[in-house]
């Protein structure tokens, strides 16, 4: 080999320069390759049966001789196990194994390769999660007002329809949280499953309940917030509501406050995940292991 | 397979750094993957050899920018890659690993990957159609990847690697597990890109791959460069080590007896039921300008001469496993 004489191939600083229009063509393809890649997989089969269950369950409950009163049930499928157990475990699934997904099945290095900043490329597969994760969210509680209404004059006068679309809109402020949250950790830690489900355990299932301050650091509590403040509720079932989760209309934060602090939450946690992205290596197993 | 198109290229057509690794280590905790390793890599296609785990992935995913060094610098095209989207537009990557978005066919995965180095919806369509052309998968792109040979899988991640027109390839085992015509068909894919101007980084750890690609190699073990260069300069680096030389001749006894008494003879093999002589020589400049008056001393008659050193599998051994 003959001695190196120059570096005369090397490229100026400036053609190494960003071009924004690229840069978002670029990142609107990987948008739509996110969205392609987590709508197939045994992920959304898991998941639809799983939403199948509770709605199967009001219907049951439902069409009983003596049928279970709707506003129970909404209280307690809608507002206790979706925000508590179906939609922090959909965006962990998703939001979670959005980066782990890639780098076990070794696709990860064909995005790493390409002209796009980190940092960005977290934001674009953390929006796509997102995007998914709040339309299976507000799928699922759709589905189980109509189950749990299908029967009733109340779906037909147009307030079971307000409140299917209130609490879609505080459904979806819940997802930014725990999205942005177990995207995250899917960045911090490989075993984002195992710390996530811990978290829905103990922070999202014990801490929410605790009639302390500490409830305020949990999705759960601004998602009740929200829905003593927004949905238009019969004053008896708002009452009993206010009760059950120790909630008073004088202590809460008003709506657009919960609304501001947890899409501050959900970006500065986001902001982390992405500067932690950026910064971490993701070496890809070799057949040699070289 | 359609031609190569040609690679506009800076500068003259003189030897040109690429790639540049300045004592550059890696380690993975107490694994170290290189160790102080400082070359540069000139323009046009070059053999990354070195026997699994001697850190040629390493190499590769640090000129890449995927990973950091934990000490020394990696540039391309005198560039930092690390966390420099924008070098990624000037390079191209065919990674080890067997890895695809299986439910896509090669045309979605290369267009895609078109579609994320920037190019629109067209662009990348008929770029995806260009690459894939030219690695000879033009009647399978409409396939599911999953349904893919070992052979069509490779020559898909060589297209996605291409797609983009960078001016430097780096190509991970790119033959590995390839049946031969598909192994015929992408040397002479990395051959032709060469010719055409683009500079291509081939590893591999089955160095006849590599010498039917090119005589520059980079050889690496156990994370050090070991040696650099043209073949046939790599083994005057190794003159220290003994060179064999393989006579064939109808005396090999006789033969046998007078090297014997050469000083520039380390060793003496009998091969075949003695119709040839495996001769071990540190001076093999020297062994080689008496041969034709040994060939002519009394019914000696030297047939036939040849070096295995010639052959990039003994230059391996002589500066790996020595």
């Amino acid at each position: 080999m003959n001695p190196v004489t120059s570096l005369k191939n090397n490229i100026e600083a400036s053609e190494v320069r960003r071009f924004p229009g690229a840069e978002l063509s670029g990142l609107a393809a990987l948008f739509v390759l996110s969205l392609r890649q987590q709508t197939r997989g045994r992920k959304l089969l898991v998941l639809v049966l799983l939403y199948a269950l509770p709605c199967a369950l009001a219907i049951v409950l439902r069409s009983l001789s003596r049928p279970a009163p709707a506003d129970i049930l909404e209280f307690a499928l809608i507002y206790g196990l979706v925000p508590h157990a179906l939609a922090p475990l959909t965006a962990l699934l998703y939001a979670g194994g959005m980066i782990q997904d890639e780098v076990e099945e070794q696709t990860l290095t064909y995005l790493l390769v390409r002209p796009l900043p980190r940092p960005a490329l977290y934001v674009c597969k953390l929006l796509a999660t997102l995007l998914l994760t709040t339309v299976l969210v507000t799928a699922a509680t759709t589905a189980l007002y109509l189950a749990i209404y299908w029967n009733t004059t109340e779906i037909w006068d147009g307030s079971i329809t307000r409140r299917m679309v209130q609490t879609a809109g505080i459904m979806s402020l819940g997802q930014v949280g725990y999205c942005s949250l177990f995207g995250c950790l899917g960045v911090l830690t490989r075993r984002t499953l195992i710390a996530g489900v811990i978290y829905i355990v103990v922070v999202e299932g014990l801490l929410a309940n605790l009639r302390f301050m500490v409830r305020s650091l949990t999705v759960v509590y601004y998602v009740r917030v929200l829905a003593i403040r927004w949905l238009d509720l019969p004053q008896q079932i708002f009452d009993r509501w206010q009760k059950d989760w120790g909630l008073s209309l004088d202590q809460i934060p008003d709506g657009n406050s919960c609304v501001l602090k947890l899409l501050g939450f959900g970006v500065a946690i986001t902001l982390v995940a992405a500067l932690g992205f950026s910064r971490r290596e993701f070496r890809m197993k070799t057949p040699e292991g070289g | 397979m359609d031609p190569i198109p040609t690679c506009e290229v800076v500068g003259p057509a003189e030897v040109e750094t690429v790639v540049e690794f300045r004592a550059v280590s890696k380690w993975y905790g107490n694994v170290i993957g290189l160790n102080k390793l400082s070359t540069r890599i000139p323009r046009g296609v070059i053999g990354l050899l070195g026997p699994n785990g001697a850190g040629k992935s390493t190499f590769l995913q640090l000129a890449t920018g995927q990973l950091y060094p934990s000490q020394g610098a990696v540039r391309v095209l005198g560039q930092p890659v690390w966390n420099n989207p924008g070098i990624n537009r000037f390079i191209g990557l065919c990674p080890e690993q067997d890895a695809f978005y299986e439910w896509m066919t090669g045309m979605d995965f290369v267009s895609t990957c078109a579609r994320l180095n920037g190019m629109g919806r067209a662009k990348a369509r008929a770029a995806a159609e260009k690459a894939l052309g030219l690695v000879g998968m033009t009647p399978n792109m409409n396939r599911a990847i999953r349904g893919y040979s070992k052979g069509m899988r490779q020559r898909t991640k060589l297209a996605q690697a291409l797609v983009h027109e960078p001016r430097v390839l780096f190509l991970d085992e790119p033959l590995s597990g390839t049946d031969p015509i598909a192994r015929r068909d992408l040397i002479d894919v990395i051959r032709d890109m060469g010719a055409a101007g683009r500079s291509v980084l081939v590893s591999s750890h089955v160095l006849h791959e590599v010498q039917a690609l090119t005589s520059n190699i980079v050889l690496l073990h156990r994370g050090r460069l070991v040696a650099e260069g043209n073949v046939r300069e790599i083994r005057d680096l190794i003159d220290k080590h003994p060179h064999h030389i393989v006579l064939v001749c109808d005396r090999c006894r006789a033969l046998a007896s007078r090297l014997a008494s050469c000083e520039d003879v380390d060793g003496i093999q009998f091969l075949d039921a003695e119709s040839r002589l495996l001769v071990q020589t540190r001076k093999p400049d020297t062994f080689y300008a008496r041969l034709p008056a040994l060939s002519l001393e009394d019914g000696l008659a030297i047939r036939e001469v040849y070096s295995e050193d010639d052959n990039l599998e003994a230059v391996f051994k002589y500066l790996v496993t020595k």
